[in-house]
């Protein structure tokens, strides 16, 4: 390869990584496209202010997605050991902290959201039926949440064992 | 006073002098010799786009080789995510058969089974067993990788009697 081509390859390899961030912000538009329909169609203003707190809480999560994915700029020259230790570092840290940058955020979204959609007064459910309602799709949110964050806390501990074994091998 | 050498300068001392291990290198992670082009070419630009900062903080050699397995590495993470997974020097139960593994790309038949069996390894696995194809000592491989000379070694001990095992296990079938 001669020192022509490989100044032009090397400029192709940076647009290429303009492309991999297109995903995250198609995802976000998704969300962002599905509860901004809501939030204009649906003539409930608590459900549209539901609609508008999950929206805010998706951008801010892709916003924590990246700035945890782009956080890792890659030294060309690291060592495997030194590369992967830092990799499960990172995952591990942003597990043990899934309530925080990404269940917590969709909460208050979830609720008013909710909320707004049972006690609605086209609703014409009696208030003993509406409040069973809320507490089912409630339990059932939270047991989705609940899940959601035992998981990611198992995923950490197994983190922590390989981040160990890791340890181990580099003395 | 000397000038330091340019970025350019570096790079085309490297590729004269790792150039043939580099190539070895594509070969032992892509058997699709098109991917095994398009591999070097990838490890060649990284290779002088890191020369840029090249520091002194180890050997030439040393960075040489973390470059290039990196990028050998990021490849097969790719290929890995739509083909077969990897596997460890403990699970490789058998040698692949010379029919499955595009054995018109190596003309050599042994040559082929063994750069077959590296491309099943994981991480570090695979980039331990080819630097040690690359008569590195297990000292020189624990500062590329990053790993202590005495894991290495017994990394290297195991794939040794794994693969005569296979190899033995082949010859009485």
């Amino acid at each position: 390869m001669s020192l022509a081509d490989i100044h032009v390859r090397a400029e192709r390899f940076q647009s290429r990584i303009g492309q991999r961030n297109l995903i995250e912000y198609i995802a976000a538009a998704s969300v962002v496209g599905v509860f901004g329909w809501f939030a204009l169609t649906i003539p409930l203003a608590i459900a549209q202010l539901g609609s508008l707190l999950i929206i805010a809480g998706a951008l801010y999560v892709t916003w924590k997605l990246r700035s945890i994915a782009g956080g890792q700029q890659k030294d060309p020259a690291v060592s495997w050991a030194d590369f992967h230790r830092s990799e499960l570092m990172r995952q591990r840290d942003a597990l043990r902290s899934v309530w925080r940058w990404y269940l917590g955020p969709l909460l208050p979204g979830f609720l008013v959201f909710v909320a707004g959609v049972v006690f609605a007064p086209e609703n014409p459910a009696p208030l003993l039926a509406k409040l069973a309602m809320l507490v089912s799709v409630l339990g059932f949110g939270a047991a989705v949440f609940g899940f959601i964050g035992w998981i990611n806390a198992i995923g950490a501990k197994r983190l922590d064992q390989e981040i160990a074994k890791l340890d181990a091998a580099r003395r | 006073m000397r000038d330091e050498p340019s970025q350019d300068e570096r790079y085309l001392a490297a590729a004269d002098e790792f150039g043939p291990a580099l190539q070895r290198l594509a070969r032992a992670s892509e058997a699709n010799p098109e991917r095994q082009r398009d591999l070097l070419q990838d490890m060649h630009v990284a290779l002088w786009r890191s020369l840029n900062g090249f520091d002194g903080r180890c050997s030439m050699r040393t960075w040489v080789y973390r470059v290039a397995h990196n990028v050998a590495a990021s490849h097969v993470d790719r290929e890995r995510r739509s083909r077969r997974g990897l596997v460890t020097l403990d699970e490789i139960d058998q040698l692949p058969d010379a029919a499955d593994i595009g054995a018109d790309y190596e003309t050599n038949d042994q040559v082929a089974r063994l750069n077959a069996i590296i491309r099943q390894l994981k991480q570090p696995d695979r980039q331990i067993i080819t630097l040690y194809l690359e008569e590195l000592d297990a000292a020189s491989i624990a500062e590329i990788v990053g790993l202590s000379p005495g894991a290495v070694a017994t990394r290297i001990s195991r794939f040794k009697s794994n693969l005569a095992r296979l190899f033995r296990e082949t010859n009485h079938v």
